[in-house]
């Protein structure tokens, strides 16, 4: 036992507190006030008595061990930074490349390589779909020419690189012909390093759209990848668990966690059932989250998420690595809390954003930048944001000691509370039937909709203030910065699928289609095939349009 | 239109772009506010819409735009209704479409367009005022 404090002094306590509560706070005028956003009623002043409950080992104990609340490296920040990882992708590969290396000149130390909504969504740029799209949003990439291209002259077997290819239907392409470019470069793959997103809920659930993947496929491919990964690619994240994108898309920092959770533990559960031993994976499984505007919430999100975790791979997956236990992620500051009016706030959002994630002890993390509510970012916004992870860890000194909130009255507190009703939610998704059901039915729809409407309304009746939208206002302000325009994208990206299309091996690639319609008919692992698919050349859109003619297509509900 | 019928509304997310809780928001604020809203979801090509909104006969469409594809999209879909010989539709929009391309979007007849910080109660008065005005709903 090692209880934080001696029942004697919290009875001691409790009598002066009352005291001091009496007199400065006889009423409870007020209170609907002081609630987090995700809506936990905060009180005037947190003491010992708060925490009463908590025992030091059990509850909080050391950086880099159990619980692992206190962070997931015995030495945080003072052994490694963060990891400096500014999403960048817009136009066809060759203009994307060039930001990336200007980045990584300015001194980011990772690729955040966001993709266009046609690759996003498993379409060429060239589908009638993608009309208007290629180039948006992302990186245009149809085919294993355009990857090659994308990471030209970039040393990927050094530089790790995260692949935001949101939902499995683009990650299994996407990431195959990542992996299979590294092979043509003769990069081994146990030195590649990176992340990708890979999470079934980003299509199913996060974002609207008729005629996707069922919830089933979907979480196939997902864990194929994963599969796969442990297999062959040790040292690479195969799924970045999306809470921010759950988050952008209405949820609370209750549901962010529950959802990202109740994902990562329907994923294990297949895994073990594929015969994978726990260990063999659960290392490489990662997580991202959002950082929005309520401080001391999200730095009692991160803490909460990782001792339940820790909780859950060691009490119900009886996991043994230490590596299995530790919840690592990255972070994003809150694309939804920007603004389009006084864009340059965003800058200051941003900042205090980042800062929670870093006392929360993030393992890597995008800045936004200022323009983001209007534009893609331009070289001066993208720079601005790096600018402002560089401060934070070179000025600040925030870095100094690991965890400096732990301990902390009211962020313990509010620590345990948030992970009390993030366990209660995960409980409901339990009895559901985990998170594949909640999808199939609706329920996670009906959730997230519900708290973004909820929110929106907190902004227009005056509860939740947003700077220069709902208060301090300028009217007719004159916009203070130069947007973005995307470069011409789907001509170059046209003339390439046509000179490919005609100059590959078509009986090859015919070939390589048929395989992958085979390995969905006999249920097999689809990453170990579409490795070597892309290799004939097939475009993404060929490989998903085979995908859906062998799964079908789904429409999921609307509210 | 006949006097005292509820105002039809077509909220549409052209494309491919996946930022939808917006118009998922809107759709549900104008529902409350005694609108009848059909919301089509993501992946939607400008024929689509437009049929959709001849087939569900709405009095309005609000096209949803994050991607910075409106300068293609909007002109798009003014031409298809004129092809259908659609005349009274109104189209108006909501999105990341920065106030330099608002003049242009206007010269060929698309009416108010809602940036993000935009209040759902602004868009319900605008559907209100327009729509009764223009069809003595």
């Amino acid at each position: 036992m090692s209880k934080l404090f001696k029942n004697d002094t919290i009875e001691e306590l409790r009598e002066k507190e009352d005291q001091w509560q009496k007199e400065f706070y006889p009423t409870e005028k007020d209170q609907q006030f002081f609630k987090t956003l995700s809506g936990i009623p905060i009180e005037p002043l947190y003491t010992p008595k708060d925490i009463a409950d908590m025992d030091y080992l059990r509850d909080l104990g050391f950086p880099g061990d159990e619980p692992f609340i206190r962070g997931v490296y015995p030495s945080m920040y003072r052994g490694q930074s963060w990891t400096l990882r500014q999403l960048a992708g817009f136009g066809p590969p060759e203009e994307t490349n060039k930001r990336y290396k200007f980045l990584l000149e300015q001194g980011a130390t990772g690729i955040n390589g966001v993709f266009d909504y046609p690759t996003l969504r498993g379409y060429d740029s060239t589908d009638p779909h993608a009309y208007a799209d290629a180039g948006r949003g992302g990186v245009a990439i149809d085919t294993l020419e355009d990857m090659r291209i994308l990471f030209h002259g970039i040393p990927i077997e050094k530089i790790s690189t995260s692949l935001v290819t949101c939902q499995p239907i683009c990650n299994i392409s996407i990431q195959s012909m990542y992996i299979a470019n590294a092979q043509n470069r003769g990069v081994p793959l146990n030195e590649l390093t990176g992340t990708s997103q890979n999470d079934f809920l980003m299509e199913t659930a996060i974002t609207i759209a008729p005629e996707v993947l069922p919830p089933k496929a979907s979480f196939k491919l997902s864990c194929d990848a994963i599969e796969y990964c442990a297999k062959h690619v040790p040292r690479w994240n195969p799924i970045s668990f999306a809470g921010y994108n759950y988050r952008e898309a209405g949820c609370s920092a209750t549901q962010e966690v529950a959802f990202v959770l109740a994902n990562a533990i329907a994923c294990t559960e297949e895994l073990i059932k594929r015969g994978l031993d726990v260990d063999s994976f659960a290392p490489r499984l990662s997580f991202f989250f959002s950082a929005h505007s309520d401080f001391f919430e999200e730095i009692a999100k991160y803490r909460a998420a990782r001792r339940i975790w820790y909780r859950i791979m060691k009490e119900r997956f009886k996991a043994k690595d230490t590596r299995s236990l530790a919840l690592r992620f990255h972070v994003q500051t809150a694309g939804v809390s920007l603004t389009a009016q006084q864009p340059l706030n965003n800058t200051a959002r941003a900042a205090y954003q980042a800062l929670s994630a870093v006392l929360g002890g993030a393992q890597s993390i995008h800045v936004d930048a200022y323009d983001e509510a209007l534009c893609t970012p331009t070289e001066l916004s993208s720079l601005t944001a790096l600018r402002t992870q560089q401060i934070l860890q070179q000025e600040t000194r925030v870095t100094n000691t690991v965890d400096p909130l732990g301990g902390s009255y009211f962020v313990e507190s509010l620590t345990n509370q948030l992970g009390d009703r993030i366990v209660a939610l995960l409980e409901e998704i339990d009895e559901m039937g985990g998170i594949v059901k909640a999808v199939e039915k609706g329920w996670i729809h009906k959730e997230i909709s519900n708290e973004a409407y909820a929110y929106q309304r907190a902004i227009e009746s005056g509860e939740m203030s947003i700077v220069g939208v709902n208060c301090y206002k300028i009217e007719n302000e004159k916009l203070p910065v130069e947007l973005f325009d995307v470069p011409e994208t789907l001509q170059i990206q046209e003339k390439k699928i046509k000179k490919i299309k005609k100059e590959r091996n078509s009986l090859q690639a015919q070939r390589a289609l048929d395989d992958i319609a085979r390995c969905c008919d006999e249920d097999k692992n689809l990453m170990e095939v579409i490795v070597d698919s892309v290799k004939a050349y097939i475009t993404e859109g060929e490989i998903s349009k085979t995908l859906k003619m062998s799964y079908g297509t789904w429409n999921p509900p609307v509210f | 239109m006949t006097k005292g019928k509820r105002i039809r509304i077509l909220i549409a997310k052209p494309g491919l772009d996946g930022h939808d809780r917006g118009a998922k928001v809107v759709a549900r604020a104008l529902r409350n506010a005694g609108m009848e809203v059909i919301y089509t979801g993501l992946h939607q090509t400008p024929l689509q819409i437009v049929n959709a909104a001849i087939d569900e006969d709405v009095d309005a469409i609000g096209l949803s735009i994050l991607s910075g594809a409106h300068k293609t999209i909007f002109p798009k879909i003014m031409v298809l209704l004129k092809e259908k010989g659609i005349s009274d539709m109104l189209v108006f929009g909501g999105g990341t479409i920065p106030r330099k391309d608002w003049e242009g979007l206007k010269k060929i007849g698309v009416g108010e367009i809602f940036t993000p910080g935009s209040g759902t109660s602004k868009i319900i008065n605008y559907l209100n005022r327009t729509l009764r005005r223009d069809k003595n709903v």
